[in-house]
């Protein structure tokens, strides 16, 4: 999923925030799954990157490098609020939603990712939307890829028990959810 | 590494949960679906930069070397002008 022209972020820096913002965009709103939040964080994120521009070094592609910049403020961002613990609550019985979350909430792999701590939302968004190996994952979120694949093996069990109950059950919630969301 | 048990049978009157490749595409269906609201803003980018202070490695070096300065000035000062413990002490009259 990251785009193979790699643009260097110390004078292409515009360039690489027109290209990679939606898919930022993306892989914070797979953490945080928040429309707006996501939004304010991949902007914030691209001011971060930005200031830093010139420390950046290539070890890694400008798009893994700004993901690691957006996930760590995305993780960050929910301990400050604790919406961990609350945001399956807030989808959905808050009674001011708008009805692009209302559609959200309808959708079994969103309510699926609900059920995971932002950290294996974290793995699982990287790992099947942006596409990187255990390796990147590792480098991007700073811990080992043994326990990326362990979380990536976690999440991927919890996702698949909540998206077989839904389909069990209808658009009704899962009765198993808080059960598994605490292993 | 140990690997969490996974539950391929179906349960009881239920449907069997999707593959893992299954899982894969949701994902990447559901992921590409999102998209952002306002769009890329580079004028709200340059907007924050403007607005925010400097970078936090910078006010506590910037911090840290102003404190040192005004340990060493006031010593300095101190020693100068014999204040306090700075100043000359007293030698006892018993020693020898």
């Amino acid at each position: 999923m990251l785009d193979s022209r790699e643009l260097d972020p110390a004078t292409e820096f515009r360039q690489l925030y027109d290209q990679q913002y939606v898919s930022v965009y993306r892989s914070i709103r797979g953490v945080v799954l928040d429309s707006a939040a996501a939004e304010d964080l991949t902007q914030e994120t691209f001011v971060r990157a930005y200031r830093a521009r010139h420390r950046y070094t290539p070890t890694a592609p400008p798009g893994a490098w700004l993901r690691r910049i957006g996930i760590n403020l995305a993780i960050s961002y929910l301990r400050r609020q604790k919406l961990a613990r609350v945001l399956p609550a807030r989808l959905y019985v808050a009674p001011d939603r708008r009805e692009y979350d209302r559609a959200e909430a309808r959708d079994v792999v969103t309510k699926a990712l609900t059920t995971l701590s932002p950290k294996l939302r974290a793995a699982i968004i990287l790992h099947y939307y942006d596409g990187l190996t255990r390796e990147e994952i590792a480098s991007v979120l700073g811990v080992p890829a043994g326990t990326v694949a362990s979380r990536i093996a976690k999440a991927v069990a919890i996702m698949r028990r909540s998206i077989g109950s839904d389909q069990d059950f209808g658009p009704e919630r899962s009765s198993n959810e808080g059960a598994l969301r605490g292993r | 590494m140990k690997v969490p048990y996974v539950e391929d049978k179906p349960t009881a009157g239920g449907s069997k949960p999707p593959s893992e490749d299954d899982l894969s595409r949701m994902i990447r269906d559901t992921v590409e679906s999102w998209k952002p609201q306002r769009g890329p803003d580079w004028s709200g980018v340059l907007i924050r930069l403007a607005h925010s202070g400097p970078p936090a490695w910078l006010l506590y070096t910037a911090a840290s070397a102003a404190l040192i300065v005004i340990l060493v000035t006031a010593f300095l000062v101190g020693s100068a002008l014999q204040i306090g413990a700075l100043g000359p002490q007293p030698v006892p009259s018993n020693l020898h």
